[in-house]
């Protein structure tokens, strides 16, 4: 017979048949067989990344559904308005890192500044901005109902994991600043307003003193921004903000930056 | 002369579903012969022919090619046989050499030059080595023998060889497979259902309908035995009922009757039809053709 | 016996079959590498990093987002929850599960090709192998030589499995080559961890271990060429059993399309694990991502397509021995 591309075709073809069986042979083996040899984990990040001495901003958002935009139809939220605020007074670059989770309470980012990847992102931040609590306390929207004893023991709860999520931060990054946003109470036009406005306040005023205790820690507070016509910047749940509502947010907290900013001092 | 059996069928029967298709037919085919396989569309011709070349397997009967039998020892049977069955499909995107080639592979101790031999015997030494896509339907006939004879064959088996083909082909073809009978000493069957076509190359011929084979005989004997006169005569009928009183009527229309040919009786019962007033235009013996055969074989069935 | 698998491929080469997948895989390639491209160039600027560890805890942000969605049904959840958990163990473990390169689109184009663009191919091959001879009539002119017939029919199907091994080599060789070009060609000694085990909403993580790429790959590829082979020969099958081509590969299309989207909504009805088309995404019990159905495992899988496999070619052997030819 002639030698012909077809011989040499169902040579190839053999050997590479042989490469496959090689292959579905060390899945046998690699899937059934291996032994357990789990990786070293490396917890730490990497000394040599932590700073980035740009010309980059980096901001890090951290948070619950408010730092994330529940409600804002545009998906911005106060962290886009602020952003957008901000690039009208800087050239710079400004980067955003938005690792905030809707439905986190403060025990849930306690556990978020354990993993080794957000700490290095807090590393690396030259601003940080903050949103939590609001799940401790309204815990779904529903909670405003718990009596005296249940609020006090969730206040005391939010505040120690509180301290210690300012304490973790600074301890991550010493030099950012920290705008850590208040409450509002998104239920000021029910009936019971006079009651629930004085729990918010008192919750406000526990965080206030927590963010004091640490070096540039900025309590922001938004209570103010919905006292007055509180459903205009409300979405249609009643509990998030709406897109003019995280407008209001947004260009307080970037009023502050200019204010504070680290070339600026 | 007693010739050498190359292909013998006992009993053959075939049941699809539940009907039987083919009844119990049993024939033999000698060496050096052409052995014609004549029937209507239908009669089961193309079964049979599966049959033997392993294609269908029979319900019961046996198949013995050169001794040996067909289902038990399939290799060494089907290694004597080349065969057609229907039109000779070969691969289209391949050349009629590679075509060849690619059967020569299949069959022990067949080499290229086998290969060419078979070409040039068919013609087509030409045109070999171009795709069968380009070919004629002459052409591709012609491919469709040289691959039968490809693994020199004792016995070859072709299903409507002529079919298709224009009268110049089809007058080629029978040439051929007297001089593959004659010249190479095959042993041909042959299936047609042209009476023309069998009644001019086959020694012997096979009558079949509905299943079953009407008869076998060699082609010679089976017309001679079936002589017959032909009567043109008025008015006819005075003229049949007079005829069918000394001896058999074989058949009638408006002008003829026809009766067996008994050459002495002839001018007898001629006598008395011209004494019964029967004005006789012509008395004519003659053989008969196959058509008549069948005719009376079948009782009135008509070929085509 | 040589002889006649060589006429088998000689008959699939001579078709032009085999440069028609090639063009085909080369196509999508292209374009897969240039969707790909687009990806991570879109990703890079809406990150604004080119930082993995960033990308992937946005990723895994994201994630976690999604699974405070209320109107999300339970498998999908489960789902995510899974991969949330395995992105979370690679960014510990300070390992980039895509880091660009040739290797990588290779893998991730096995990993998506395995269930339908594979067998795909191997249909085209295999659908006519048998039913083309008998609607063409050249099986009889095949059957009539001092040949057994399974002896045919098997030099037929090993020709498949070449053809298989021809598929999967170009598929291999052309993923590397062409997105190599955008991606560029290192990265084969990228570790991976595997051994993940789902178990419900959690993942086990006790068996995870690292390979590297190359070998990752190539188990990859022993994976996807077992699936085609099972694709390939109930094909094969059906071919056998219908002289019609395009009723082949019709029946075919429709049970490999009919496993893409079982596999999206089985996880209530059982049983359904024991069909061949929703276990062929094999590829995934390496990543350890949740399987379709509760309790399927590679070992599951494979047994079943196994299965599936043996029975379709006794089938085929079967009946083809044994058939009338008309």
């Amino acid at each position: 017979m002639r030698r012909s591309p077809v011989a040499l075709l169902i040579v190839v073809a053999t050997l590479s048949g042989v490469l496959w069986l090689g292959g579905l042979a060390l899945a046998v083996q690699d899937q059934f067989f291996s032994a357990a040899n789990p990786p070293v984990e490396q917890k730490q990040p990497r000394a040599d990344e932590t700073k980035r001495h740009d010309e980059e901003i980096d901001i890090v958002a951290l948070g619950d559904s408010l730092t994330r935009g529940t409600g804002d139809e545009s998906g911005k939220g106060y962290v886009g308005y602020m952003v957008d605020e901000l690039r009208r007074q800087t050239d710079k670059p400004i980067r955003v890192t938005n690792l905030a989770v809707r439905g986190l309470r403060s025990d849930g980012l306690l556990r978020q500044l354990g993993q080794p990847e957000i700490q290095r992102q807090v590393a690396m931040a030259d601003l940080i901005v903050m949103t939590i609590g609001g799940n401790d306390l309204f815990q779904g929207g529903e909670a405003l109902r718990l009596n005296m004893k249940q609020l006090d023991e969730a206040k005391r709860r939010y505040v120690a994991n509180l301290d210690r999520i300012f304490a973790a931060l600074r301890r991550f990054n010493s030099e950012a600043v920290i705008f850590a946003l208040g409450l509002y109470n998104p239920f000021s036009d029910l009936g019971d307003a006079k009651q629930t406005s004085a729990v918010v306040r008192d919750w406000n005023f526990a965080s206030a003193e927590v963010a004091a205790r640490y070096p540039n820690v900025v309590a922001v507070p938004t209570f103010d921004l919905f006292a007055l016509h509180v459903n205009d910047y409300l979405y249609s749940d009643h509990f998030h903000p709406n897109e003019e509502g995280y407008k209001r947010i947004g260009g307080r907290v970037a009023s502050l930056i200019t204010l504070t900013e680290e070339d600026e001092r | 002369m007693t010739k050498q059996v190359m292909l013998a069928v006992k009993e053959l029967r075939k049941t699809i579903r539940g009907k039987e298709i083919i009844k119990g037919i049993s024939f033999e085919l000698h060496e050096g012969e052409v052995f014609g396989f004549l029937g209507p569309n239908g009669a089961g011709k193309t079964t049979t022919i599966r049959m033997l070349v392993g294609l269908i397997r029979p319900t019961s009967g046996t198949v013995a090619i050169c001794g040996y039998d067909l289902h038990r020892q399939f290799t060494d049977a089907i290694r004597q046989i080349g065969c057609i069955v229907e039109n000779p499909e070969m691969y289209p995107y391949l050349t009629g050499w590679e075509n060849l080639e690619h059967f020569a592979r299949m069959m022990p101790g067949i080499g290229a030059d086998r290969i060419m031999e078979v070409a040039k015997l068919v013609g087509l030494e030409q045109r070999i080595h171009d795709r069968v896509s380009t070919y004629s339907l002459g052409m591709r006939q012609r491919l469709g023998i040289a691959q039968a004879l490809l693994g020199k064959p004792k016995v070859l088996i072709l299903d409507e060889p002529t079919n298709g083909l224009d009268p110049a082909g089809i007058r080629e073809m029978r040439a051929f497979i007297r001089f593959l009978a004659e010249t190479e000493g095959l042993s041909v069957l042959v299936s047609s259902h042209l009476l023309s076509e069998i009644q001019l190359m086959c020694d012997r011929v096979a009558i079949m309908a509905k299943g079953r084979l009407l008869t076998v005989d060699t082609v010679e004997r089976l017309l001679k035995k079936q002589a017959r006169v032909d009567w043109k005569a008025a008015p006819i009928d005075k003229a049949r009922a007079l005829l069918a009183e000394e001896t058999e009527v074989l058949r009638t229309d408006e002008e003829t009757v026809v009766t067996p040919y008994e050459p002495d009786k002839l001018a007898g019962w001629n006598a008395k039809l011209v004494q019964a007033g029967v004005l006789v235009s012509k008395i004519e013996s003659r053989l008969p053709t196959l058509e008549d055969l069948f005719i009376e074989l079948t009782g009135g069935e008509t070929i085509e | 016996m040589s002889k006649l698998v060589y006429n088998e491929m000689l008959k699939i080469v001579r078709k032009k079959r085999l440069w028609v997948i090639a063009a085909i895989i080369a196509v999508l390639v292209a374009l897969f590498t240039y969707a790909q491209y687009r990806e991570t160039e879109e990703l890079r600027k809406r990150l604004g990093t080119t930082d993995w560890r960033t990308q992937l805890q946005q990723q895994i942000v994201d994630l976690q987002n999604r699974l405070q969605s209320p109107s999300m049904s339970e498998e999908w959840r489960k789902y995510l929850q899974i991969r949330l958990k395995q992105q979370q163990y690679y960014l510990e473990h300070n390992i980039n599960p895509s880091a660009p390169g040739a290797p990588t689109f290779m893998r991730t184009f096995i990993e998506n090709a395995i269930d339908l663009f594979l067998p795909l191919l191997v249909m085209v091959v295999a659908a006519d192998l048998v039913s083309s001879e008998a609607s063409a009539g050249t099986i009889k002119l095949l059957l009539v030589r001092p040949v057994k017939r399974w002896k045919i029919l098997l030099s037929k199907y090993i020709a498949l499995l070449l053809s298989v091994s021809l598929i999967m080599l170009m598929a291999a060789v052309l993923s590397y080559a062409i997105s190599g070009v955008v991606f560029g060609y290192g990265g084969f000694r990228l570790p991976l961890l595997t051994g993940f085990v789902p178990q419900g909403e959690e993942l086990n993580t006790e068996n995870v271990h690292i390979i590297p790429q190359w070998k990752y790959i190539l188990i990859e590829l022993g994976l996807a060429a077992f699936v085609s082979v099972v694709v390939g020969t109930l094909t094969f099958m059906l071919s056998v059993l219908l002289r019609s081509t395009a009723a082949v590969m019709g029946i075919m299309l429709a049970a490999l399309i009919s496993g893409a989207i079982l596999s999206n909504m089985v996880s209530s009805w059982h049983s359904a694990k024991y069909l061949f088309m929703v276990n062929l995404r094999l590829t995934d019990y390496m990543r350890g991502t949740a399987p379709p159905i509760e309790g399927m495992t590679l070992g599951f899988s494979m047994s079943v397509l196994a299965v599936w496999g043996l029975v379709g070619l006794f089938v085929a052997f079967l009946v083809f021995t044994r058939r009338d030819i008309y």
